[in-house]
């Protein structure tokens, strides 16, 4: 009731809504009138402390001036940039997630730079070039970072419960189960049916191909073998209570993280900053190896997030706007700094090699060679090809896995909601599926 | 005053309420009317794709009929949504307003110090924004550090069978300090002369509140009570804020959920506008007996000049 | 009870009625009165001491067992990012207090027109405007924010303010308020005397109705202060986030960052201790009557 009083007491508060605008543009009365060479470009990104490097182009760039604005996260922008474009209010510049290029490309949000990107091709492997270009000639954003997927376990506890390090997916399933015995209340790891990039990351490892496009038509197969051999595989392990069920990034999590309650995490090559920041007191008692894999001596993996920097369509400064993304990705001082302040894995080759990689992060200051062998499993990264509705098949991830998971955790029909919720999403809007 | 000079002024006076009334109007056409009509627009429509869908220009709008409406109508996480929250409702509505009742005829009734200080403690919640109500109890409701699971035995209070009311547990907080305010404020109406004797006649304070007091207010609990049950009905802040912590709580939680879930996860702005405008000719049923209690009622004694 | 009863004491009015009260409170009701205000009062006493904690702490340690590191969170949640809580804040105090001022104002003079003058369309007028309360805010927050990008005006301090300003609650407050606290001989008199309407509105009505508009005016400050959506829809530049969005999107990144957990509390502490002023100082205004004109009649 106390909610009713005024329209706005309503739902005000807090449906966790979305969607905005700002344009820059509109803004800043000083680009027009006296702009002679005075730009004003606006960015909207998630990452930490990228304002830092924002300033430091603000300074070295009298001409252009950026305008950073904080977001919340990648699920929250890419909202925000939807409806913003669609309102013609989205900002100059924006951080966008691999997945969710084709979403925007299909939607009219991102502009075509390839004019303004000139050779920037030579400077990222051509795996990551093909995220923003879709494999034509057309380039949607510059690469800032890639999250090839790796394993990172507690070494002391580990070595506590006598486990050993899986190279397998079988060996996984065993060491969780002789953890669960000799302590009920530890888990290996949690089956997160919040992360649906996490999810979509380890299908990719184990050969899946959601969408490829044929011609004009799309063919969309989120259930496949591959798929259905990774879902089988973790319903197994719900299903008999071996691992935990608790969804990611909660401060349960955190909690659990923090006080060895999970003991390993398959995440990305982006893990150290979250576990720093989640469990700082167990700095120097975490190692990373490669995921487990499928058939012994394989040597894959797949990809969980990673982002580009695109310029909005709308933007009315795309030269300015392309210079400062290419600027952001691919000087060495500004990607030293995304290594140092925002903790990303650069996506671009010369930074890999770059002196912010020599040393391993602080986190890990026991596995002095943490660049090198994230380095390796990076090469190892499997392609994938993101459909133009990922938004649709994630969300249908999220509450498909959580409905499973609540009531026993038998993931074989959860797949098939996904696929058809996908399917059906892309019908309506006059796709050709086949 | 001459008959034309009266006849003048009350022309004049015929349009001063019109004119007291246009601000009110424009800023309810402009930010009511305009959008309701707008969502209206966007549940006729729907987009159109093709080919691949990847190059500019591939994406148009186009009219759609009533088809957004009739995928609607036929969606069971829609059906299921309402269902749930009906039986959400069932729980919430009652324990709110009947906390709500129990603590503004305690406040009524007793003169006790610390009458003032509980009055404000139960009032304060309504400070308090859901997003962040929800974020409190959220740490509340973590097992290991909060004595409340505790106290429970160590309950999971996200698990299937528990995270209805506990997130009812965050609406009942959050709503009754406002309606006791609404109930108090009407008990406090009550001339004193009306109990007074009944209490000299050595009638207990139970019966005062049962015989005398509560029909009395009557009129306010039912108020409370519709919109109650419409904010109730519209929920979607609590589910929505607790949703990252617990498996059980699916996007398409409450109906509202659904319409967010739409609009902002799944990108469909169309089908997301038809289902509102759905929930909002509902609303508007449910709330029709409502307004003829009220407009009837409320103001039949009002003078007009 | 009879009409001219209530007539001479408006419902929505100032400070207790004299009457006899029972002396002291029996133990059962005290007892339970205690119990609700606990129940009340329990998770802000969570965040009272979760401000106090770093974050270790805030996982580590019981809920209820405070720490030392308040005024090291305070200053952490200061410079977090140059001070932008600071500015969310005072943003928030904007929204708010133009927003609820400008809606008392329209609501009062909406309500005196609606409770005071007979004209046709009067009753259509008013239930349309009720029905208004009723839609769903998400129904309307994005027609709103696509409507306000056309215009040129997302993402401005006006976007967040002018939808705001309406409220079909405070007009319905307004009205009950003045068709109890204004008698008609008062209106009649002055006309009699020759006063014009506007001036009749500030020199009569508005003195008779300000008790009635600060309430109006508190609660839709409050209502402002915690909205979360409409502002959320309509901004994208941080600094001209309110503190509830500011504070969601800190949240958010809570999950990556827990570290910021502490400044989430803190901000949070912050945040309502703002209302609990307001709720103290302004305690006899709190008062709403949904059915007085019912219990009249």
């Amino acid at each position: 009731m106390r909610v009713k009083f005024a329209v706005a007491g309503v739902l005000a508060l807090s449906l966790l809504a979305t969607a905005c605008g700002s344009s820059g543009d509109d803004e800043s009365p000083e680009t027009t009138p006296k702009a002679q060479g005075k730009v004003e470009l606006s960015f909207w990104s998630w990452a930490p402390n990228i304002e830092k490097i924002v300033a430091k182009w603000n300074a070295s760039h009298p001409d252009v001036h950026v305008t950073f604005s904080q977001q919340a996260n990648g699920d929250d922008l890419a909202t925000k940039i939807l409806t913003a474009s669609k309102a013609g209010n989205a900002p100059d510049v924006f951080q966008a997630e691999y997945q969710v290029l084709p979403t925007y490309i299909s939607n009219n949000a991102v502009a075509d730079i390839a004019k303004e990107a000139g050779d920037l091709k030579s400077r990222f492997a051509d795996g990551v070039w093909s995220q923003v270009t879709l494999g034509g000639d057309a380039v949607y954003a510059i690469p800032q970072d890639s999250g090839p997927m790796m394993y990172y376990y507690r070494a002391d506890l580990f070595e506590k419960y006598g486990l050993k390090v899986p190279t397998t997916w079988d060996e996984f399933a065993q060491q969780a189960e002789i953890l669960h015995k000799k302590d009920p209340k530890k888990y290996l790891t949690n089956f997160s049916a919040a992360d649906a990039g996490w999810f979509t990351g380890l299908a990719q490892q184990a050969g899946a191909s959601w969408w490829s496009p044929s011609g004009d038509t799309w063919k969309v197969a989120v259930n496949d073998e591959a798929t259905r051999k990774v879902a089988g595989f973790w319903s197994g392990l719900v299903q008999k209570d071996l691992i935990d069920k608790q969804p990611s990034y909660t401060p349960k999590w955190n909690k659990a993280l923090a006080d060895g309650t999970l003991l390993s995490w398959p995440s990305a090559v982006w893990g150290p900053g979250v576990l720093a920041a989640n469990a700082p007191k167990t700095a120097g008692k975490w190692k990373i190896a490669p995921l487990p894999q499928w058939a012994a001596g394989e040597n894959k993996t797949g990809s969980w997030g990673g982002s580009a920097t695109a310029v909005s369509a709308g933007s009315k400064n795309k030269a300015a706007a392309a210079a400062f993304a290419a600027w952001l990705n691919t000087d060495s001082e500004a990607t030293t700094d995304l290594v140092k302040e925002s903790a990303v894995y650069p996506a671009a080759t010369s930074a890999q090699t770059g002196p912010a990689l020599q040393s391993a992060p602080e986190f890990f200051s026991n596995q002095p060679d943490f660049y090198t062998v994230a380095g390796q499993i990076a090469g190892t990264a499997q392609g994938f090809t993101f459909g133009p509705n990922v938004n649709v098949t994630y969300s249908a991830y999220k509450d498909a896995f959580a409905k499973a998971i609540a009531s026993g955790g038998a993931f074989d029909g959860a797949l098939d909601q996904m696929q058809t919720s996908t399917v059906d999403d892309m019908k309506k809007n006059g796709f050709k599926v086949s | 005053m001459t008959v034309a000079a009266s006849r003048r002024r009350r022309g004049r006076t015929a349009a001063v309420p019109y004119a007291f009334l246009t601000p009110a109007i424009v800023l309810f056409v402009v930010f009511c009317i305009v959008p309701i009509g707008y969502s209206v627009y966007m549940s006729l429509r729907k987009a159109q794709v093709k080919g691949l869908g990847l190059r500019p220009g591939d994406r148009t709008e186009v009219f759609a009929g009533t088809r957004n409406y009739a995928n609607a109508l036929k969606d069971p996480e829609l059906i299921h949504s309402v269902l749930r929250v009906l039986g959400y409702g069932l729980i919430v509505v009652p324990m709110m307003l009947g906390l709500a009742l129990l603590f503004a005829l305690l406040l009524d009734g007793t003169r006790a110090r610390l009458v003032r200080s509980a009055r404000i403690a139960i009032f304060l919640p309504y400070a308090i924004p859901t997003v962040i109500a929800s974020l409190m109890w959220g740490f509340l409701y973590l097992p290991s550090v909060s004595p409340i699971v505790d106290l429970l035995g160590g309950a999971d209070l996200f698990a299937p069978s528990t995270v209805l009311y506990s997130i009812a547990n965050v609406a009942v907080w959050g709503g009754t300090g406002f309606n006791m305010m609404v109930i108090y404020t009407s008990l406090r109406a009550i001339p004193s002369d009306l109990y007074e004797a009944a209490r000299i006649d050595g009638a207990s304070e139970l019966r005062i509140a049962f015989r005398i007091k509560i029909p009395l207010i009557v009129p306010s609990l039912v108020m409370t009570a519709v919109f109650a049950i419409i904010s109730t009905l519209q929920v979607v802040s609590e589910p929505m804020a607790l949703k990252p912590l617990s498996n059980s709580i699916i996007s398409t939680w409450s109906p509202l959920m659904k319409v967010y879930t739409d609009a902002f996860e799944r990108g469909d702005l169309y089908s997301a506008a038809a289902t509102s405008v759905l929930l909002a000719v509902a609303t508007l049923v449910l709330s029709f007996g409502f307004l003829r209690l009220v407009g009837d009622r409320a103001f039949a004694s009002e003078g007009g000049s | 009870m009879t009409t001219t009863l209530t007539r001479e004491r408006p419902h929505v009015r100032a400070a207790g009625r004299p009457r006899v009260r029972r002396r002291g409170g029996g133990a059962v009701p005290t007892t339970i009165l205690l119990l609700g205000a606990f129940y009340m009062l329990l998770p802000v006493l969570w965040v009272v001491v979760a401000s106090t904690k770093n974050l270790g702490e805030l996982f580590d340690s019981s809920a209820f067992t405070p720490s030392g590191h308040l005024f090291e969170n305070l200053s952490r949640l200061s410079s977090y990012r140059d001070g932008v809580y600071w500015h969310w804040v005072a943003n928030s105090a904007l929204y708010a207090g133009g927003g609820a001022l400008l809606s008392a104002a329209v609501s009062g003079i909406s309500g005196y027109a609606l409770a005071k003058f007979r004209f046709a369309g009067k009753t259509a007028l008013f239930n349309v405007l009720l029905c208004g309360v009723l839609m769903p805010q998400i129904m309307l927050a994005i027609p709103q924010y696509l409507l306000l990008s056309k215009l040129g005006l997302a993402d401005t301090y006006a976007s967040v303010l002018l939808p705001q300003i309406i409220s079909p609650y405070g007009i319905y407050l307004a009205r009950i308020y003045a068709g109890a606290a204004i008698p008609d001989s008062v209106l009649e008199a002055a006309r009699m005397d020759g006063a014009r309407e506007f001036q009749i509105v500030r020199r009569v009505v508005l003195p008779m109705m300000a008790p009635g508009l600060v309430t109006v005016f508190l609660f839709q400050f409050v209502a402002i202060w915690n909205n979360f959506l409409l502002p959320f829809i309509m901004l994208g530049d941080d600094t001209k986030f309110p503190v509830t969005v500011g504070l969601f999107t800190m949240m958010k990144q809570g999950a990556n960052q827990p570290a910021q957990y502490t400044l989430i509390t803190t901000g949070v502490l912050l945040a309502i201790l703002p209302m609990i002023a307001l709720f103290l100082t302004l305690q006899r205004y709190w008062r709403v009557d949904l059915g007085s004109g019912a219990v009249k009649g």
